[in-house]
């Protein structure tokens, strides 16, 4: 087995097959895509589809009445500060009052986690019927009315209308993250920290917090990347033809507006925007672990 | 004497053979590309059987049917355009989106099929969105327009007057708003549903011929004149005046015509599809009528034609099978249609024997439209691509109360730069 895993050629035809259906399936439309968004148009729809450079790029980010996407950009990356400054607080909370050992600790937790299984179509449809039905009939009965054309068509409330459900639905999905990296702590340094004399909030912010950064940067990148690729939610819940997020946009421009290389370059763009944040996300957490040892070497007097 | 018998023998058992012969055919199997998924479609029932009058008529020609729903199948048929990998056989629209696919060679032209026979069938006028250059590239199945819906029992019960003109349906809509009762319904989150209005109504003021410069792009059209301003000036009149609910804007087309299945609202302007959705109580309390007329001498044009139909995919291995596929489809799908009550029939048919089964709302439209002075597609169907995006944004952005009439004109102007 050894003299087998030692031989190159050995290991080229294992992993071969992956290769293939990898690049077959992964790369090469990755690289079509790529390929589209710097052409006029795609040679399947237009004959005379030519090289044009960077030019797609530059139209998704002139400013024009009609052009939705910068637009598009702000309200993910608006969705985005939401989910980082409320949705994971939030999650985090949960999940240390949930591991903190509280009556009906089980049924919490699943309870919490419930939105989380249900398919976000049909998430979005309960929503829908809350903003439709429910709220409007609610806000009659205190004497109060709706926006103006409803949540969901009133320019001031309707990206609110959805960043509403997708933050409620993935609360319980970042919460039982944080609450399996609570859970792992050692049981030892809790107790050693409550001797101590340290409890509730002093012991989550020094002890337990601490602890649990490389699953907070897990939740952080999953919420950033989330947020520039939200789809689902807000499709069902604004209508087919909306362009109010990134991919709400390459989907109309693609399959309405029959621009393939111009939403192949929304395409792009969103991925880059992903691949940038996981990037600067890595760069922080990894200054903060370079910083450790350091300190670590200056109090032990090394 | 015996080589004669034997000569003859033989003769009579080639001849004998001759029609055994001529009946063989080779089994084909053709991939259709359908809508009508959901079993409540009044269009599927009528597809069922005609699917299976197709079988018994061409038992070696085998039909796999992928049901879609429409909306759907627009996107999965342009993807599929895209590899080259449509179905032999398709449904589609008309107009610009069938333009979309016959720009790019995906549609078999079908002049060289199409016999004086068959196109004596056809009812006329109803090629006009599928021809291209003097090609055929799609056969009807129905012809559509858009109707007022007037709900008769809430127009008795308020006493108020099924409107002819403007000025009538202003009352109307005032009568209405009076009584508590909420006029009109659209479905604005879909936007094409509020696409049905603008184009009556501007219609109305444009004319036919304006409003087909403008969809087809024509030289020399524009939207900057005062019909067309008068037209979305109009709409925003109903809008201004309570003649749709308060959250219009955010309504589906599915949610907005409840209430009126419930008999809750007295005015609907939609497709002619939408006869063939009303329950048998609903439609003996429903009358189809004309948009209303405003005086500019166009109270007889429509909007509609045919704008739906079958054609056959230019990579398709068996074209002449497709082909008889695809004119099976259209003229036996227009005939089971309107006598399931789904649609007007692009194919001409003695209906005598079926008065009594069909939806009388149907009757009436037939009955309203059969001197019709011109059909007109709706503008996000003639249009094509960014500029039917744009017609169907613009419109929603009057409805939500967000652009005025001369920025309607204004922007959709663009469309010619």
């Amino acid at each position: 087995m050894k003299r087998v895993l030692s031989n190159k050629w050995s290991i080229m035809v294992f992993v071969l097959p992956t290769l293939v259906f990898f690049t077959y399936i992964v790369t090469i439309p990755i690289v079509k895509t790529i390929w589209y968004s710097l052409l006029s148009e795609i040679p399947a729809i237009a004959k005379d589809s030519h090289f044009v450079g960077l030019d797609n790029f530059i139209k998704l980010f002139t400013p024009a009445r009609r052009n939705a996407f910068p637009g598009a950009v702000l309200n993910s990356l608006m969705y985005a500060g939401v989910s980082v400054f409320i949705q994971l607080p939030f999650s985090l909370i949960l999940a240390l009052l949930i591991s903190s050992g509280i009556k009906g600790e089980s049924f919490y937790r699943n309870a919490y986690f419930i939105p989380v299984v249900i398919s976000s179509v049909v998430v979005s449809m309960l929503w829908q019927r809350i903003y439709k039905d429910i709220l409007p009939a609610g806000l009659e009965l205190i004497g109060l009315s709706e926006p103006k054309n409803g949540f969901l068509a009133n320019s001031n409330t309707k990206m609110w209308a959805v960043f509403i459900p997708s933050l409620w639905q993935y609360v319980g999905y970042h919460m039982l993250l944080m609450y399996g990296a609570l859970r792992s702590i050692p049981s030892d340094i809790i107790e050693a920290a409550i001797v101590d004399g340290a409890s509730g909030p002093r012991l989550a912010w020094s002890i337990q917090i601490p602890m649990i950064k490389p699953m907070l940067k897990v939740c952080l990148s999953f919420s950033l990347i989330g947020s520039f690729k939200l789809f689902d939610t807000p499709w069902v819940l604004l209508g087919r033809d909306a362009k109010d997020l990134p991919a709400l946009y390459m989907y109309v421009t693609m399959f309405s507006s029959h621009k393939y290389s111009l939403a192949s370059s929304a395409a792009v763009f969103i991925v880059v925007e992903c691949l940038v944040f996981t990037v600067l996300l890595n760069y922080i957490f990894r200054e903060q672990n370079e910083r450790q040892p350091g300190r670590a070497r200056r109090l032990s007097g090394k | 004497m015996k080589k004669i018998v034997a000569l003859l023998l033989a003769l009579i058992l080639v001849m004998g053979l001759t029609p055994v012969l001529a009946e063989q055919h080779e089994e084909v199997t053709l991939t259709v590309g359908s809508i009508w998924s959901a079993e409540s479609e009044a269009n599927r029932a009528p597809f069922l059987q005609t699917l299976a009058e197709f079988e018994e008529a061409y038992p070696w020609i085998h039909l796999e049917v992928d049901w879609n729903e429409a909306n759907a199948w627009k996107e999965k048929g342009e993807t599929l355009a895209l590899s080259d990998s449509l179905p032999d056989v398709m449904y589609w629209n008309a107009g610009g989106v069938l333009w979309n696919l016959v720009g790019s060679g995906d549609i078999l032209a079908l002049n060289d099929y199409l016999t004086e026979d068959i196109m004596a069938r056809i009812e006329g006028g109803t090629l006009t969105d599928m021809t291209f250059d003097g090609k055929i590239y799609e056969l009807p199945y129905t012809k559509a327009c858009s109707m007022l819906y007037c709900n008769t029992e809430l127009f008795d019960k308020y006493g108020v007057k099924i409107p002819e003109t403007w000025d009538e349906l202003i009352a109307a809509v005032e009568a209405f708003k009076a009584a508590g009762v909420t006029p009109m319904t659209v479905g604005g989150a879909d936007q094409w549903p509020t696409n049905m209005y603008t184009d009556i109504i501007a219609l109305r003021y444009a004319g036919d011929a304006a409003c087909r410069a403008a969809y087809y792009k024509t030289e020399g059209a524009t939207f900057m004149t005062q019909d067309w301003l008068d037209g979305v000036a109009a709409f925003q009149q109903l809008i201004e005046i309570g003649a749709f609910p308060d959250n219009a804007a955010s309504l589906t087309r599915d949610e907005s015509e409840v209430a009126y299945f419930a008999g809750e609202i007295p005015m609907y302007v939609h497709g002619q599809w939408f006869a063939g959705s009303l329950s048998a109580e609903m439609q003996q309390k429903v009358k189809a009528v004309k948009f209303p007329a405003v005086g500019k001498g166009y109270d007889n044009q429509f909007m509609g034609g045919a704008a739906e139909g079958f054609c056959v995919s230019a990579y398709t291995e068996h074209p002449d099978e497709a082909f008889i596929a695809c004119q099976f489809l259209a003229e036996h799908q227009s005939k089971n249609g309107f006598i399931a009550g789904a649609g007007l029939p692009a194919w001409k048919y003695d209906f005598s024997a079926y008065t009594d089964t069909i939806n009388p709302v149907m009757l009436q439209i037939v009955a309203e439209t059969s001197s019709a002075d011109s059909f007109l597609l709706w503008g996000n169907t003639a249009l094509t691509g960014d500029d039917a995006v744009l017609i169907g944004e613009t419109v929603f952005d009057v409805l939500k109360g967000e652009m005025t009439a001369e920025e309607w004109c204004e922007e959709m102007e663009t469309i010619f730069e």
